[in-house]
């Protein structure tokens, strides 16, 4: 019994004993009822995440492309370079890529907001992609 | 009111499972207290069909909840102070508020009129206690039931009941007087001793 109850003595002690020893009824199946519950919120838990994922990726998808179209109209240029430079990049052998280091970083530091937005971009992309093949796939197994 | 099956999964592990969301778990949970929250529900005065809805929605809420569920209180602290909240949400629902604090004052005036028939060998003490614990006002019944069924400290009913220590340890001094005017006559010398 706790510590600090009122008064001590057979009446406290019948009290405790006598309620104790009272079982209250409950319906047999109740269990299997809340558990179903349980399991269909899961569920509506689970449509409702990959109802956002979806969301997310297609507005993901809205905002690269609206991003690239933006970029080709404002900054045809430096999109242009940046796209030919990458093409290079691409097309160098591993040595020359190495004598070019100093070269790129010192272009990725010149252009560091394109860049910058280009791999938040790119890292939208790829997280929404493994997100919605792999996440859900694990999820529902 | 133990669960074996949860003891021998150990407290700590079972809580890892509940709180992850093991279903498994939660149906060791459900079994373990929906007695306690049933009780609860009864004791508030809500009608039967209102009773087996607040427990499952207590029960779900305690489901989503759990992931949140932080160890600052006892389990069985934290459903109560669930199941009493819904119970009184309900109650509210139907306007039955009122009734709810006008009782108080009422019942007691009444109390005498219900003294539990005279213990004989037929008649179980414990049966003669509970009839008595169940004509207390709601309130009351469940500091009662909370204080000596659930073991629970003036401090912890404080919290379940969102009222002040000093409203749960009168609560408890009216409905222990109360049941002893109510006990005295139903058993006698029985418990007289202690007084």
């Amino acid at each position: 019994m706790p510590a600090n109850k009122p008064n001590q003595g057979n009446f406290d002690e019948l009290l405790g004993r006598a309620l104790q020893m009272h079982s209250e009824p409950v319906p047999a199946d109740f269990t299997e009822r809340v558990l179903r519950q349980a399991r269909e919120l899961d569920k509506r838990r689970i449509v409702s995440r990959v109802v956002w994922q979806g969301r997310l990726a297609l507005a993901g998808t809205i905002l690269v492309g609206a991003a690239a179209i933006v970029g080709v109209v404002a900054l045809p240029g430096r999109v242009g370079a940046l796209l030919s430079s990458i093409g290079m990049g691409f097309t160098e052998r591993g040595g020359a890529l190495i004598d070019r280091f100093p070269q790129a970083v010192g272009v990725v530091r010149n252009e560091w907001q394109l860049y910058a937005v280009l791999a938040v971009l790119l890292g939208f992309a790829v997280y929404f992609f493994f997100d919605m093949l792999l996440s859900d796939r694990a999820k529902m197994a | 009111m133990v669960d074996d099956k949860w003891e021998q999964h150990g407290e700590d592990n079972g809580l890892r499972l509940l709180c992850s969301g093991d279903h498994e778990a939660f149906s060791r949970f459900v079994d373990k207290y929906k007695e306690t929250v049933f009780l609860c529900c009864r004791r508030l005065g809500l009608r039967e069909d209102e009773v087996e809805d607040v427990a499952s929605e207590t029960f779900m809420a305690a489901y989503k909840g759990l992931s949140r569920y932080g160890g600052r209180s006892e389990l069985s602290t934290w459903l109560w102070s669930i199941a009493y909240r819904k119970g009184i949400d309900c109650l509210r629902r139907n306007r039955r508020e009122r009734q709810l604090e006008d009782e108080q004052e009422t019942e007691i005036a009444d109390g005498t009129e219900h003294v539990p028939a005279v213990v004989t060998e037929d008649r179980e003490t414990e049966q003669v206690v509970w009839e008595a614990v169940e004509r207390l006002p709601r309130l009351w019944k469940v500091a009662v039931i909370l204080h000596y069924r659930e073991e629970k400290a003036i401090a912890d009913i404080a919290k379940i009941m969102d009222t002040r220590e000093n409203t749960v340890k009168t609560y408890l001094f009216r409905g222990r007087q109360k049941l002893r005017e109510m006990l005295g006559e139903a058993l006698g010398e029985d418990y007289n001793a202690g007084k």
